[in-house]
This record gives structure tokens, C-alpha cells and sequence, in this order.
């Protein structure tokens, strides 16, 4: 806390000038024709208790490091874009930590390739059981890692057969039309034609949430979503 | 009168003996079962409670071990991708991507389902919607009803289904604090359950639900027509009675009714193991009766052998006495006391007693006896008394006729017939009336006649007195003569008895060599002149021989009581009369 509290006093101006510049700054696209996405996703308390915890205590024996921010495991991602002809492929990492696979959520365009290291000092797997990607990556020791293309759309889970209780979700998209929002919430989505969209934000917990949204060129679309999460 | 013989005394003793001995025996017996079987029951109960004890704590194991189970099976990590898999994809997915999610469950919860071969291995997602079922009894799981899932750090529970009861541990699916669903497992409390327990306790087992059998070890045909007030003595009783067995029974399970959840519940199950009492009694009945059997073998040997000794130590004795009885009547020598055997005091006693009482039989029967002589010899004096001239005319006929037979070698009994045959052998006279009898002349044809008839006369007089039946021949014959000219009968020689010839002769002698009115005394050398010039005809020869022999060489002595006197072996019975 003592460190964020200054990071995202600093992080509010960055945005705002940045936001700033996108707007006064011509785009190569926005000068063709697009529009831009920006807003926040808030994660809400239930009323009520919440979800119970694993009926085993977890086999973890190295001290934990503080989960990451829920609002890390939130994709906003626009639901009904077209495929995207010319789209461009990324090397995403999920690391495996802890007995954790840090970070739990990504997002990827359809054939990017995410490697999978391993920094315990112990074996961990990879494996799959998605319709998008079924896949087993065998068991590797620290040091090693495993790497794999997605070259399917879709949604891929992924665990480790060890470690029952890592679990990392991998969303895959035709387009490039998504984002992860910041510690505090905030996304931009630059270069949307021009249009009427459904955007989802994604919860590993939860699912989609949706709503419909207009872009129009030249113009900055603000959308604001309430996600029901609890903070762990 | 129909006399059957009564059966001998050792028959008897034999008979009562064993008869004793087997009812003893029989009693000790029903006594030795009785017992056999309360103690062996009180065994079989007590044990069964044992067994109780130990199957309980073993059932609590089963469901601890079924909740550790599930809990494993839980985080195995495959099915928990699996399932939370399906989560993740649903939300984007079709109807066939659905049956492909639930492939892949089915696909885990199979591969769980080879390695543990559950009876039933159900997922659950939050909802309660059933994800997969595995398991050799997965078809007959009711998935059209939620079961009540208990939560994970419940013990196991129990579910009555239509298809049988189950034992049911339930967790929770979590994945990073998420509850994908819920893992149940179950085993059904069925014939494979009921055999392992009656593996395990020796004892069977019966399942019972709503009162219905649900699986059995007991043999088929007690459980026919179970009726409902077994069912509940089984649940109160230590012992209840099937088909005509006991069993001593324990509730191992009790499974409360469930009412909350429709199309499965039912009423409450009851588990019991039974033991049979019976199966049990009967190795120990055997060898009681092993035992008893050896046991009376050697009871009935002593008891028979017993008896017998003690029957002939009674038997003997009475069997000599018995045997001196009937010698002593054959020979009717009742003078010499019966000798005591000194075995048995009450048969000495009797034989004493029986003594004692011959003695006396015997003195009364002297003095009858001679009461009889002594009344014949009255009789005998007063026919004699009748005529002055034939005054001790039967003495001395009696007296000479002995002598006579003494010199013909008579035995004893013929000379006591003869002796008294010959005082009585005028008897018959009593009824001719003095003026014939006393006559002093010759008598008519008509007189003669009558005095013809005192033999058969006296014969009739003595055959009303069987005493004296002996002495009838003398009575009657001691006229008939050698030649056939005698009367009644006219008999000749060897005809006529020897007594009544010496009767004849003696009467004859007698007469001789008395006075008469019509005549004086003659001589006795007279008389036996007389008598030899008759010999033959009128005479037995022989015995006027004899009678020449008898007589004394005195001629004078015509009154023959010496020759009465003169010592001879007399029956007792004559005794007394000298007495």
C-alpha cells in the first residue's frame, strides 16, 4: 500500500495527459477514421458471505506472495468485432510462482505464443482441457519453460497437474480490440471503427458483463462497469 | 378263573431299575439343554453386542474413510479442470459445446471411477445440476433429484433411494476459492455390503428399509413373510424368533427417515446383524448328548447289573424255600421244620413263622385226627356195647388183624387202615335192629338177608366221611370168601383186598372163640382148626397161615392184647391216638 498509494497518485495526471494527447495528438488511424474506447471497471462487494474457502487448506508451503489485484484478472474486450485481416501476433509469459501461475488472466491475438517458466524449486505442469486448445505440456523443473502458439480464438484454461489449485485463464481473440485494465480500473481501447458494439468486461469469476457502446470517429467513448468481485 | 403267570421278580427289578434310571437321565438331560441353550444364548447375545461395538466403530471408520476419500477425489486436479472448464466455456458456448464440456467430466470421472470402482461417483455443479455420474450403480443414482449434499466437514450420510440405500459423503469442488460443484461418492448398503459385514462379524446381516428387506445374509426361507412385529421386536428384543429360528439380533445402523427432498426419500433403514442361537447350541447340545449317551450306557449296565444281584439275593431264598415247599407237599412229610437260608432276614423271618405255623397246623391236625379215632373207636364200642356177647369184639378183631398183617409184612399205612378199618367193620350193623342182631336162635332166610347188608351199609356210612374212605374196602368186602360164595359182592381170590380177607379172618377167629348166647367160648387151637378146614373156600389161606403165626403159643390166651402191644412201627398219625 505504501507504494502504490504514491504510484497511483501518479498514475491519475500520466493518465490524464495521455488521454490528453491522444486527443490532441493526430493518430495515423484516427486520422483515417476511428474512434477510441476509454472507461473504468469497478469491482463491487456482494452483500451477503462470501464463497467458501477449499474444504483442504492448500498443499502451499512457501510463504505467499499477495495475490494480485482482482482487477488484474478483469479482460474489457469488444464482444462482436469483425476479424481483424491484418492482425499481429504477441509473446505473452505466465510465470509460475508460488504454486501460482502469475498472472492468472491474459490476453493474446489468435496465434501469439505464451511461454510458461517455472520459478518454484519445484516441477510443474501445464495442461489443457479448452474446446479452443487442448494441450499437455509435461512436467519441467525451475529454470525451465514451456512455450505454446494459441491459434484458435477462444477461451483457454490452463492448470498444472501437480498443483490442483493453479488454474490461468487465457483469453484469445480475431482482433485487437481489448484491454486489461489498470490497478485503478482504467482502460483505453485506441483504433475501434466507427460503430455500434457490445463490450464485455471479463471476470474469471463472474463471466461477461456487457454493454452496448457507440463509437464514432474522431471521438472518445466513456463506458463504466460495476463487476460484483469480491477483493480477496 | 384265568391265571396268567406274573412275570419273575428280577423281570420286575429290571424294569423298575432302568425305568428310574432312564427317567433321571431324562430329566438330567432336558436340564443339561436347558441349560446348554440359556447359556448359549446369553452367549450368542453377548457376544453379538461385542461384535456391536467393534462393527460401529468400523462403520464410523467406513464413513470417515468415504468423506477422506471424496475429499482426495476432490482435488484431483484433472477433474477440477475438467469441471471448471466447463464453467468457463459455458458461458460462450452452444448446446454441442455443452455435451462436449460434459464429455470431458464424464471422461475424468470414469478414469477416477476404474481406480476406486465406487458404487456411485456423482459431480454437481453449484447449481446443483448434475454434471457426471460414474460408478458401477451410476444408472440406478436418482440425478432427476437434488440429494441433500451435506457440507464437506459433515460425516458421511445416508440416502434412501428407491433403488437402495446409499452411504453418501459429499465436498465441495473449489478452485482458487471458487466452488465449481460438488463430488459425491457413494456406496450402496447392499448384498456385497451385507456379506463383508457378515465376513467380518461372523454374524449375518439384514437390511431392512421401511421394512422391506433390502439385502440379507440370513438363509432365504426365515425371511419369508417377515411380519412387521418382528421387524419391531428387532429393533427392541435381543432375540428374535425367524421361521422358527432364534437369532440373537443388534441394530448396527440406523437410518432416520428424510422428508425434504421429493422422488428419493423414503422411510428409515435399519442395519442388523443377527446371530443365529441355534446354529450355535447345537455343536454343544451334540456333545452334551455324546457325554449323556456314555453316561447312561454305564448307568444302565449298574443299574441292570444291580438289580440283578439284588433280585436274586431275594429271588434265591425264596426259590429254596419255594422249592422245600413243594418237596415237603409231594412227599407231604410235614414233621421236619424248613432249614433258614440266613441271606435274607424277612424270608428266615417267614420261613420261622412258616414253621411255627406246620407246628401247629400239624398239632391240629393230630388232634383232629385222632378226634376221628376216637370217635370211631366210640362208634365201634357201642355197636360192640349193643350185644353183651360181642362186647370188644372190634378191639379184638382190630388187635388180630394186626397181628396178623405184621406177620404178612404189611407197611405202616396198611396196618393203620387195617387197624382201624377193622374196628369199624361191623359199622354197618347200626342199622339192623336188636331183634335180629341179638337173636338168640338161628336166624330166618329174611334175617339173613338183612344182616347180608351191614358191609354195603357200612360202606355207605363211611363214604360220607372222606377220612375213612381208606378203610371202605375192609368195610365192605370183609365178607367175601375166596370161593365167590361171600357177600355183598361175591368176589373171588385175588378180587377180594388182602385187608378185608384179613378182616374176614380175624372176624371169624373171633367169633369162634367168643361165647354166644346160643353157644359158649370155644378154644383158639378150636377156632383155628376151624379156620384151617375153611382155608381155601370160605378162607384166604394165607392168612389164616398168618394168623396161625400170629397167635400165641398159648392156646389160652384168646384176649390178644399182648399181641396189641408188642412193639410195631406205627404212622405218626396213630400216635396220638396211643397217646
Amino acid at each position: 500500500m505504501f507504494n502504490r498509494v504514491p504510484f497511483r497518485q501518479l498514475v491519475t495526471p500520466l493518465l490524464v495527459l495521455g488521454a490528453l494527447a491522444v486527443v490532441h495528438v493526430p493518430d495515423v488511424r484516427a486520422a483515417r477514421g476511428y474512434g477510441r474506447l476509454t472507461g473504468v471497471v469497478h469491482l463491487v462487494a456482494l452483500s451477503g458471505t462470501p464463497l467458501r474457502s477449499g474444504a483442504y487448506p492448500s498443499r502451499r508451503v512457501n510463504p505467499k506472495t499477495p495475490d494480485a489485484a482482482e482487477i488484474a484478472n478483469v479482460v474489457v474486450f469488444v464482444k462482436d468485432a469483425p476479424a481483424d485481416p491484418e492482425l499481429t501476433t504477441t509473446h505473452a509469459s505466465i510465470s509460475q510462482r508460488d504454486e501460482s501461475f502469475v498472472p492468472r488472466v491474459i490476453a493474446i491475438t489468435r496465434g501469439s505464443r505464451v511461454e510458461f517458466p517455472n520459478f518454484d524449486p519445484y516441477f510443474h505442469n501445464v495442461f489443457s482441457l479448452s474446446r479452443a486448445l487442448s494441450f499437455d505440456l509435461g512436467r519441467f523443473r525451475k529454470g525451465e519453460k514451456r512455450e505454446r502458439a494459441f491459434p484458435h480464438s477462444g477461451v483457454v484454461k490452463v492448470y498444472c497437474h501437480i498443483h490442483s489449485e493453479m488454474a490461468a485463464t487465457i483469453m484469445i481473440f480475431d482482433h485487437r480490440l481489448y484491454a486489461t485494465p489498470a490497478s485503478n480500473g482504467s482502460f483505453t481501447i485506441d483504433a475501434v471503427p466507427p460503430g455500434t458494439y457490445q463490450l464485455s468486461a471479463w471476470h474469471e469469476r463472474i463471466g461477461e458483463t456487457t454493454k452496448p457502446i457507440k463509437v464514432v470517429v474522431g471521438e472518445n467513448a466513456s463506458v463504466e462497469f460495476s463487476l460484483p468481485v469480491v477483493e480477496k | 378263573m384265568a391265571y396268567s403267570t406274573p412275570p419273575r421278580f428280577v423281570i420286575r427289578t429290571l424294569v423298575a431299575t432302568l425305568a428310574t434310571v432312564a427317567f433321571v437321565l431324562s430329566a438330567v438331560l432336558l436340564v443339561v439343554t436347558l441349560n446348554v441353550q440359556t447359556s448359549v444364548r446369553a452367549g450368542v447375545v453377548d457376544r453379538l453386542k461385542r461384535v456391536q461395538g467393534l462393527l460401529a466403530e468400523l462403520e464410523k471408520r467406513r464413513a470417515q474413510q468415504l468423506h477422506a476419500q471424496v475429499l482426495m477425489l476432490a482435488e484431483n486436479s484433472t477433474l477440477k479442470a475438467a469441471v471448471d472448464t466447463y464453467h468457463t466455456e459455458l458461458r460462450t458456448t452452444n448446446s454441442a459445446g455443452r455435451q462436449d464440456l460434459l464429455a470431458t467430466i464424464a471422461r475424468e470421472l470414469d478414469k477416477i471411477a476404474v481406480r476406486i470402482e465406487p458404487d456411485v461417483l456423482e459431480v454437481r455443479s453449484a447449481s446443483g445440476e448434475v454434471l457426471g455420474i460414474a460408478g458401477r450403480r451410476a444408472g440406478e443414482w436418482p440425478a432427476f433429484a437434488r440429494v441433500n449434499a451435506p457440507r464437506p466437514d459433515a460425516e458421511a450420510t445416508f440416502v434412501t433411494t428407491p433403488s437402495g440405500i446409499f452411504r453418501l459423503a459429499s465436498v465441495p469442488v473449489v478452485l482458487q476459492g471458487t466452488e465449481l460443484g460438488t463430488l459425491s461418492l457413494a456406496n450402496a448398503l447392499d448384498e456385497r455390503y451385507a456379506s463383508e459385514i457378515s465376513d467380518l462379524s461372523g454374524a449375518h446381516t439384514l437390511i431392512l428399509s421401511d421394512g422391506h428387506v433390502v439385502a440379507s445374509t440370513l438363509p432365504s426361507d426365515s425371511l419369508m413373510g417377515l411380519k412387521a412385529e418382528v421387524v419391531d421386536a428387532m429393533a427392541k428384543a435381543d432375540v428374535v424368533t425367524l421361521a422358527g429360528s432364534e437369532y440373537a439380533v443388534r441394530l448396527l445402523l440406523h437410518i432416520p427417515p428424510q422428508s425434504s427432498v421429493s422422488g428419493i426419500n423414503r422411510g428409515g433403514a435399519h442395519v442388523y446383524v443377527l446371530d443365529s442361537i441355534d446354529a450355535s447350541a447345537r455343536p454343544m447340545i451334540a456333545a452334551a448328548l455324546r457325554r449323556m449317551g456314555w453316561i447312561a450306557l454305564g448307568a444302565f449296565t449298574l443299574a441292570a447289573l444291580a438289580s440283578v444281584w439284588l433280585s436274586r439275593t431275594i429271588a434265591r431264598p425264596i426259590d429254596t424255600l419255594s422249592a422245600s415247599l413243594s418237596n415237603m407237599a409231594e412227599t407231604r412229610n410235614f414233621e421236619n421244620p424248613l432249614t433258614t437260608g440266613g441271606d435274607v432276614l424277612e424270608v428266615d423271618a417267614l420261613t420261622i413263622t412258616f414253621n411255627t405255623m406246620m407246628q401247629s397246623v400239624n398239632a391240629a391236625e393230630n388232634e383232629r385226627l385222632s378226634a376221628y379215632v376216637g370217635t370211631i373207636r366210640a362208634l365201634a364200642l357201642a355197636l360192640d356195647a349193643r350185644d353183651p356177647y360181642t362186647a370188644g369184639h372190634s378191639e379184638r378183631v382190630s388187635a388180630l388183624s394186626l397181628a396178623i398183617g405184621r406177620c404178612m409184612w404189611l407197611d405202616d399205612a396198611q396196618l393203620e387202615v387195617l387197624r382201624l378199618g377193622a374196628l369199624l367193620h361191623d359199622i354197618g350193623k347200626i342199622g339192623i335192629s336188636d331183634h335180629v342182631l341179638m337173636k338168640p336162635g338161628p336166624l330166618t332166610a329174611e334175617e339173613y338177608e338183612i344182616i347180608k347188608q351191614h358191609p354195603a351199609v357200612g360202606a355207605r356210612i363211611l363214604r360220607s366221611v372222606p377220612f375213612l374212605e381208606p378203610h371202605i374196602p375192609i368195610v365192605e368186602l370183609h365178607h367175601e370168601r375166596p370161593d365167590g360164595k361171600g357177600y355183598p359182592h361175591g368176589l373171588r381170590g385175588t378180587e377180594i383186598p388182602l385187608v378185608a380177607s384179613i378182616v374176614h379172618v380175624a372176624d371169624a377167629f373171633d367169633a369162634i372163640t367168643s361165647a354166644r348166647a346160643y353157644r359158649p367160648a370155644r378154644a383158639a387151637a378150636d377156632g383155628l382148626r376151624e379156620l384151617w378146614r375153611c382155608a381155601g373156600a370160605q378162607f384166604d389161606a394165607e392168612v389164616v397161615h398168618a394168623l396161625a403165626k400170629a397167635l400165641p403159643d398159648n392156646d389160652r390166651a384168646h384176649s390178644f392184647s399182648n399181641i396189641a402191644s408188642r412193639p410195631v412201627p406205627v404212622p405218626a398219625s396213630v400216635r396220638a391216638l396211643r397217646a
